[in-house]
């Protein structure tokens, strides 16, 4: 087992690794920014080095940095969190050629993934669907045709060039097939400079459902259930629960079938550590793979709460090259978890961010109710990183339970100096359509616009 | 090596040995500015125990910050992580003293990351009043090295 472990990130994630290095008796390093020199994990390490000015490439993003600070404090391994490097294949490279064990899958296992097209290309030789859509890009009006005639309407016509949800426009029919693929054309040459485009089955009503796996040394892959992920914002998730409603209420095989084919992508990719397969399933309970994240993900507490696995922990074993002690039989499901992010921003002003200092901060407490921040009262949150505050987690013995107890705990939460999404979070519990558990990816677009603002602003 | 502002560079592997030297660089010449290769380049040993600069993302910039401290004194501060020496060798003697006159370009101390050496300046006009970290000490960015006196 390490002996010392340097924690390559910030914020509720390095608190959140710094706490499983001590309940394992590992010792820890903390890195920090100048921005983030009073943060909590800085506090909560057993030493702390600071790596550069606030700029994320300035500081958190610097290999260079990282490595030197690795060595200064003669650390065995290097965990790398959720974003900034944790899934750059490089820098698990140079960890390695320095021997420090990167705790994650190593650079083959990210190169197999490193994009959506490579990710396709596994998913086939691991047998699982992906999204019909045309091979590679459609280079004429006829081409187009055919392939929306062999997928079947509808279909989404999308730039190559194009991300973020922009260069995509959906077609219903061949007339507006034609239209649509001629006008995606010059779009996308105007707005990325490349006007190819391909074509891709557009799921109506998606839903994003996201498995967790975990994988030793010695290729024992073991799936750990899903999570719902479709209650989003701009394709930035909000509420995530597990079991998922639409799996638990309508498709209850698909658990087994996909958990199965998430496994079979890991093996595919000669996978290690923890990682997430994500799907996309329609409302006919069809499944198609989308990507697999290479690193712990934001909301992987939910899937702790309902195994009582401690990820996080497994992460550091299996990097230090201890096997899996479960097997895919001796993981277990039980009760209900929901996971609200709580971010630092105006739900009443288009979510603009509001960084500044925290004056009072009450978080709430009791029986199935667990919070994962950084955040105490006088902290200011720097306008340089994103702005999650932190997770509220509760568990109850099913939905409906964990549900009241999400309700409960907002009310309860307490932040004031900046704006935050607890009311908005407040809202999502209490709106009709979430408690039945009838919701896709379209949820939030729908709460926003049109009557259900009051709800909102009645709750803040 | 111009890329981190690297003057001397010593690697020694049970199969090769190579010493690098760069000519003295007159007047004042800011980090960020990017000059043509060495013109003695080696090609690295497939698997590399000490990273060669290559391998740094992005260029650190070695230059020492300061700060004004009430008595006129300021702080030359530490560019990078590292760990601080005060000779160029264990044989010879340190940079610089208590009471040493430093112009921008004089070289202060040495820190070393990754087996390399990097020279530090004092980016400042002064006398040296403080030697505030013992030698081979760790070091963070930003953590103070020297007081100077300018002038």
């Amino acid at each position: 087992m390490f002996e010392k472990v340097l924690v390559a990130n910030r914020g509720e994630i390095a608190v959140r690794i710094i706490r499983a290095c001590k309940e394992l008796n590992i010792r820890t390093v903390a890195v920090y920014s100048e921005a983030d020199s009073n943060s909590m994990h800085v506090q909560l390490a057993d030493e702390a080095i600071c790596i550069g000015k606030s700029p994320a490439n300035e500081s958190y993003l610097r290999i260079d940095r990282l490595i030197s600070a690795a060595e200064i404090a003669d650390v065995d391994a290097i965990h790398p969190g959720y974003g900034f490097l944790s899934e750059n294949a490089h820098f698990a490279d140079v960890c390695e050629s320095c021997n420090i064990r990167f705790i994650g899958p190593s650079s083959r296992a990210m190169n197999a993934m490193e994009d959506k097209a490579v990710s396709r290309v596994l998913a086939k030789k691991a047998g699982v669907p992906t999204p019909p859509g045309s091979e590679g890009t459609v280079e004429n009006e006829q081409d187009a045709l055919q392939v929306a005639k062999k997928i079947g309407y509808p279909v989404m016509i999308k730039a190559v060039a194009g991300g973020g949800g922009r260069g995509m426009r959906v077609a219903h029919n061949d007339i507006s097939l034609v239209k649509g693929y001629h006008t995606a054309r010059t779009e996308a040459e105007k707005a990325f400079g490349n006007s190819g485009v391909y074509i891709e089955k557009f799921i109506e009503n998606p839903h994003h459902v996201e498995f967790q796996i975990l994988a030793d040394t010695k290729g024992h892959i073991i799936h750990l259930g899903e999570r719902d992920c479709s209650i989003q914002r701009r394709n930035q998730k909000v509420v995530e629960e597990t079991p998922s409603p639409l799996i638990e209420h309508k498709f209850r095989k698909l658990r087994d079938k996909m958990g199965k084919a998430a496994v079979k992508i890991a093996e595919v990719a000669n996978y290690t550590n923890a990682g997430t397969v994500e799907f996309i399933v329609d409302d006919k309970g069809e499944f198609y793979f989308l990507e697999m994240n290479k690193r712990i993900q934001v909301e992987h507490p939910i899937t702790e709460e309902v195994t009582g696995i401690d990820l996080v922990r497994y992460q550091i074993q299996i990097a230090s090259g201890e096997p899996l002690r479960h097997k895919q039989g001796d993981v277990t499901f039980r009760g209900h978890a929901i996971e609200c992010r709580i971010n630092a921003e105006d739900p009443f002003d288009e979510f603009r961010p509001s960084p500044g200092r925290i004056e009072m901060y009450y978080q709430p407490g009791g029986r199935g109710v667990r919070v994962d921040t950084h955040a105490y009262a006088g902290y200011t949150i720097p306008p340089t990183y994103d702005s999650m505050i932190g997770k509220l987690i509760t568990y109850g013995k099913d939905r409906r339970e964990a549900m009241d107890k999400m309700s409960r705990a907002l009310g309860e939460y307490m932040i004031t100096g900046v704006k935050t999404t607890i009311s908005f979070q407040q809202a999502i519990m209490q709106d009709p359509n979430f408690r039945r558990g009838v919701y896709s990816t379209n949820f939030i677009e729908h709460l926003l616009s049109g009557a259900r603002r009051e709800l909102i602003e009645e709750k803040g | 090596m111009k890329k981190n502002s690297v003057s001397e560079f010593e690697l020694e592997k049970e199969d090769f040995k190579i010493k690098l030297k760069r000519g003295p660089s007159g007047g004042a010449t800011a980090p960020a500015v990017y000059e043509e290769n060495p013109t003695i380049t080696y090609t690295p040993p497939s698997s590399i125990a000490s990273a060669s600069p290559s391998q740094m993302t992005g260029a650190p910039t070695l230059a020492a910050t300061h700060i004004m401290s009430g008595s006129g004194e300021q702080e030359i501060k530490s560019p990078m992580i590292g760990t601080f020496y005060r000779s160029p060798s264990p044989e010879a003697g340190p940079y610089i003293e208590v009471g040493t006159e430093v112009n921008p370009d004089t070289v202060v101390c040495i820190i070393e990351a990754m087996k390399v050496m990097n020279e530090i300046k004092a980016e400042a006009k002064g006398v040296i009043t403080q030697i505030l970290v013992e030698n081979a000490k760790p070091v963070e960015f930003g953590q103070p090295l020297f007081k100077i006196r300018p002038n």
